[in-house]
């Protein structure tokens, strides 16, 4: 088996049943995966921020900070790994935020609100999520069985 | 004898930060001071000054010529580029250290310290502050207190987890209920121990609750803005998670906008990778003295 790491601002596609993909320190970033049960395909992206159009330059560089350059290009990634948009089923976690009445910098939320109005546009949507509250969480994805698990300090559980 | 005296009498028996870095933090601060006093001061370093090129010439930056001396890359890269290498170098042995209650290692203790520095930097830049020497020392610095911290909050970490999950207690609450103490004062007492000027300490102090300072200054809501989007991003996270308050008056003061934030984080996370190169197995430079 190899423990592929997704970094932060970071996306990793694989078609080896073997592998596992795991991102670590998820807080109001949002971690999600993307998995074909047929093409037996997946991948996991572990993005910062909503839209890129704060910083396109910072886009060019590394699509997988922001939802709206980093989302498509793990789709479009996996359709030409063979997976079809239909069976794809994507979970998502993280989101959190600080301890914040208002909501002032609700990044998190915003963070969730970006992905599911980008895959709304594709015709998908969300299988399962965990977001919110005040916890950091790792998300891993095992692609013989596309199993996800999302693990806190409260413990492990499959999503 | 309590957690807080435990402490302090471990403090007075840290080693003394090398004494270069409060040169350059009172050199930097001296307005009467000229662009190249700070590289007059490293030069005599040798350590330091490699260490100080060697970021300079980082592929990062992509320069075609590279930077042979200090005065170079001081007309390049600015005098306060070269001033916060020098301090992250001169601090790197006291800051990359585990912690162990957090669940922090060393590596991550730095990483957060730097983020939160970066961070800082780039928000500053955003606002066109003043005073760089305060608020990156400070910013850097935020978390010392968890170092010496850490062992006891490893031993109270049930209790502690129980005030944070089931009451409205932030993390620095449930210490101070629980501990007697937080980490935000004892890294303050470090500072000081250290002898670096009393700002830095301050923003040490109050970081997670600029309303409680006796002061507010811009240095100190930066620092406290700083460090809650770090946290937020995920850039060195613990055991402690995201239980910490975002005290919007701070970046309602700074007339920070989402954008301008936001942007500050596109910029920390590519710079903070960059700077991991300079520091990958950097020497202790002036380590014991």
């Amino acid at each position: 088996m190899s423990l592929l790491v997704v970094g932060i601002s970071d996306l990793k596609t694989s078609g080896d049943p073997s592998d596992v993909l795991i991102t670590y320190s998820l807080g109001s970033c949002i971690g999600a995966t993307a998995y074909d049960p047929v093409a037996r395909v997946g991948g996991m992206i572990h993005y910062m921020l909503p839209l890129s159009q704060i910083s396109p330059d910072k886009a060019a560089m590394r699509p997988a900070m922001f939802a709206d350059t980093g989302v498509p290009a793990l789709l479009s990634e996996l359709l030409a790994m063979g997976a079809a948009k239909n069976r794809l089923i994507i979970k998502a976690v993280g989101g959190a935020q600080l301890m914040d009445h208002h909501k002032l910098f609700n990044i998190g939320e915003r963070n969730f609100l970006i992905l599911r109005k980008i895959l709304w546009k594709n015709n998908m949507l969300i299988k399962a999520s965990d977001v919110g509250g005040l916890i950091s969480r790792t998300l891993r994805l095992e692609l013989d069985t596309g199993r996800v698990t999302v693990k806190t300090s409260q413990g492990e559980n499959e999503l | 004898m309590s957690v807080k005296d435990d402490l302090i009498a471990s403090i007075s028996s840290l080693p003394t930060v090398p004494i270069m870095a409060n040169r350059l933090v009172l050199l930097l601060n001296d307005p009467d001071a000229r662009p190249d006093d700070v590289s007059r001061v490293i030069q005599y370093d040798p350590a330091l000054t490699a260490n100080v090129l060697k970021a300079a010439n980082s592929s990062y930056l992509g320069f075609t010529q590279p930077v042979t001396s200090l005065t170079e890359a001081t007309v390049r890269l600015g005098t306060n580029w070269v001033f916060q290498i020098a301090v992250s170098s001169l601090i790197y042995s006291n800051l990359k250290r585990p912690a162990p209650g957090y669940g922090m290692s060393a590596e991550e203790t730095w990483r957060h310290s730097m983020a939160v520095g970066i961070m800082a930097e780039a928000l500053r830049d955003q606002l066109r502050l003043t005073g760089v020497a305060t608020i990156f020392t400070a910013a850097l610095l935020h978390d010392i207190g968890k170092i010496p911290l850490g062992e006891f909050v490893r031993d109270s970490f049930p209790a502690l987890q129980e005030l944070v999950t089931t009451g409205d207690a932030s993390f620095e609450e449930a210490e101070q209920a629980i501990l007697g103490v937080d980490h935000a004062e004892i890294g303050a007492m470090i500072a000081e121990h250290w002898r670096f000027p009393e700002a830095i300490a301050d923003c040490i102090r109050w970081h997670h609750d600029p309303e409680k300072a006796p002061v507010i200054t811009p240095a100190l809501d930066l620092v406290h803005a700083a460090d809650a989007m770090c946290i937020m991003e995920g850039l060195g996270l613990g055991r402690d998670d995201l239980h910490y308050r975002l005290c919007e008056a701070s970046f309602e003061r700074l007339h920070l906008s989402q954008e301008a934030t936001e942007r500050a984080v596109s910029r920390t996370i590519i710079e903070l990778e960059n700077i991991k190169e300079t520091f990958a197995n950097a020497p202790a430079v002036g380590a014991g003295r």
